[in-house]
């Protein structure tokens, strides 16, 4: 009985794991990233229950309404964080506010992968005089002063789109350039590879050898670079809210709730008005940062761990 | 190299029109007359108007318009601000030294942290103070720079006392007295080391691996092979090598510290540029906006163009032609 066992072990040759398995365990393995991912899947399942949340947080749900009775109240056993000065719970507008700051993060992120990755692997694959034009135009919106250009920009569109928007479309269309510039420079390397010869000689279309096959291959380097450029969008979204610039003013964002800091009233009284806000904002930067470090690690197969 | 230098020179100069042209059609798309600045926004005696935009040459085509206001920007004159009725020329020139003050003194700070902190551990690698610097500048980095100057300001002049809150100077004291730049140099010190600090980071780890690396190579065995104090090789014979590189930062915080300026001005009522910046977006003075905006754009691209000429000058083995 026991040699047969032994066997029908033999008989299964175990598979060596794919590099995707080989990624997923490293990344496992790494703790400060399985920590700040723990941390970011619940500040965003927080953040998508806010309005279920609302009425078992506070006795004031409504995060719209100004509350002249109960204004300023520090934190207590009724208001966990306490109300701020239209008299709203904190604890409310900072669920409420993560909704906003990682929609406008994650749609911001997108809007930039996909460009950059778009003109980044049309001009590296093709070369010539298209990358050229590209490549020179890519320059050109790099050498925008970002933040200048971002709030031009906003108070020029303000009132044409609808104030989130705005943001998130003026935010993606000038900070692709960097992504763009990364994916050229892989996709140079990678298309020198036989296998692209290959899907090229049999008669593969320049679009699918693109999506199908030049892609995947630079997909974690993408991946990695998404994942800083999500915690710097969230950055640039509070940043202009709190100068006020950014998601209009009555949306409760993480940015918008720390400009209230802004009165020095509230910045020296009042702390939990904006203390809250600011501790979360930097702990999900930092979060996102550790699991974009995490990732990079994992998916680099010269990394030892 | 000096043909590089020509090259590069040449190539920056599309570059520059095609942003003035960006700005100008970003200008034409803002509402009313946003170069010069002459038509009254209070008078809407369609007359007035009409005369006035005859006068000014609004009824010219674009590219005309596009010429005649470029060739003025070169000259110097940038339109008149809607909301002081003067000269932006001047309006921005008044502010140009705060902004140069509080640029200087931050990238100071940057640099004396910078220093101390990546020799300190580019000289003990893996060691705890090693990975606590490391933790430092990683939290730094990630810290939002107005969340910090937010908090610096609720420590450092709420409750300790320590720096005064906003403004760049104290009204009461005579200009041009000894008081007068010392309360300067004092105003200026809370803004400079939020913002310096920020930028910390990439110069002491670059610095760090910089003298990991450079502590193997052949020129510190023969150091040590002779008797050279380790101290010595370490604060001459590899930190000479290892500043070089450091060189090509300084072009590219030109261009980081523009952003880091209205951000930081705004929230310690720093008047500078990037306040007057701001405030011409909230005020709506979009002669003195686009007059920035330009600026700006141009002093981005003078600082890339540094960091490249830098990158060449300094490490002789990047070939450039």
């Amino acid at each position: 009985m026991a040699s047969s066992t032994t066997l029908t072990q033999q008989k299964k040759p175990e598979r060596s794991l794919s590099p995707w398995q080989i990624a997923r365990k490293k990344f496992l393995k790494n703790k400060l990233a399985m920590i700040s991912s723990v941390f970011i899947i619940i500040v965003t399942l927080l953040s998508i229950a806010a309005p279920f949340l609302a009425q078992y947080l506070s006795p004031l749900p409504d995060i719209a309404k100004v509350n002249i009775g109960s204004m300023n109240i520090p934190p207590n056993s009724e208001h966990i964080l306490g109300t701020d000065k239209s008299g709203r719970d904190v604890l409310t507008r900072l669920f409420y506010g993560g909704r906003i700051s990682l929609l406008v993060g994650f749609s911001a992120t997108l809007m930039v992968i996909v460009l950059g990755t778009i003109v980044g692997s049309i001009a590296g694959f093709f070369g010539g005089l298209v990358d050229n034009i590209l490549m020179r135009f890519t320059d050109l919106v790099l050498t925008f002063p970002f933040l200048v250009f971002v709030i031009v920009l906003n108070t020029i569109l303000y009132g044409i789109v609808d104030g989130l928007w705005v943001l998130i479309i003026v935010i993606g269309i000038l900070s692709w350039g960097g992504v763009a510039r990364l994916v050229r420079s892989k996709v140079l390397a990678e298309k020198e590879n036989e296998y692209i010869m290959a899907a090229l000689s049999i008669g593969c279309s320049p679009f699918k050898v693109i999506v199908k096959h030049l892609l995947p291959n630079v997909a974690s380097t993408i991946i990695v670079q998404a994942t800083l450029i999500f915690a710097s969008m969230i950055v640039v979204e509070s940043a202009l809210s709190y100068l006020g610039f950014g998601v209009p003013q009555a949306t409760p964002s993480w940015g918008i709730m720390l400009s209230s800091a802004n009165e020095p009233d509230v910045l020296q009284g009042k702390p939990w008005i904006w203390m809250p806000p600011a501790l979360i904002l930097t702990l999900t930067i930092l979060s996102i940062n550790f699991i974009g470090e995490g990732l990079k690690d994992a998916l680099n197969p010269k990394s030892l761990r | 190299m000096l043909k590089y230098t020509i090259k590069r020179l040449l190539g920056t100069i599309p570059m520059l029109i095609l942003i003035s042209i960006v700005v100008f059609s970003l200008a034409k798309l803002m509402p009313g007359d946003s170069l010069s600045g002459e038509i009254d926004p209070l008078n809407t005696n369609p007359e007035y108007i009409e005369e006035m935009r005859e006068k000014l040459g609004y009824n010219e085509p674009l590219p005309v318009q596009y010429f005649n206001w470029i060739t003025g920007f070169v000259q110097g004159d940038f339109g008149k601000s809607t909301k002081y009725k003067t000269d932006v020329f001047d309006i921005i020139m008044e502010k140009v030294p705060n902004t140069l003050l509080l640029g200087v003194i931050s990238l100071i700070i940057t640099y004396i942290l910078a220093f101390s902190m990546g020799m300190y551990s580019g000289r003990r690698p893996y060691t705890i103070g090693d990975n606590a610097i490391a933790g430092i500048n990683y939290i730094m980095l990630a810290i939002p720079s107005f969340v910090a100057a937010v908090v610096a300001i609720y420590f450092f002049s709420f409750h300790l006392n320590w720096f005064p809150f906003g403004g760049s100077v104290d009204i009461l004291i005579e200009k041009g007295s000894f008081e007068y730049y010392l309360s300067k140099l004092h105003h200026v010190l809370l803004p400079a080391l939020v913002l310096g600090a920020m930028g910390t980071a990439s110069y002491t780890q670059f610095l760090r691996n910089d003298i990991i690396e450079n502590s193997r190579k052949d020129f510190v065995r023969t150091a040590r092979a002779k008797g050279t104090p380790i101290r010595k090789i370490y604060n001459v014979h590899i930190l000479r090598n290892s500043i070089i590189p450091l060189v090509t930062f300084l072009g590219f915080d030109f261009a980081a510290l523009i952003g880091g300026a209205i951000i930081t001005e705004s929230i310690f009522t720093y008047p500078g540029i990037g306040m007057l910046f701001l405030d011409s977006v909230t005020s709506r003075d979009y002669p003195t906006l686009m007059a920035l905006t330009m600026l700006l754009s141009f002093l981005t691209l003078a600082g890339n163009l540094i960091a490249d000429l830098l990158y060449g000058v300094v490490d002789p083995r990047i070939r450039l032609d």
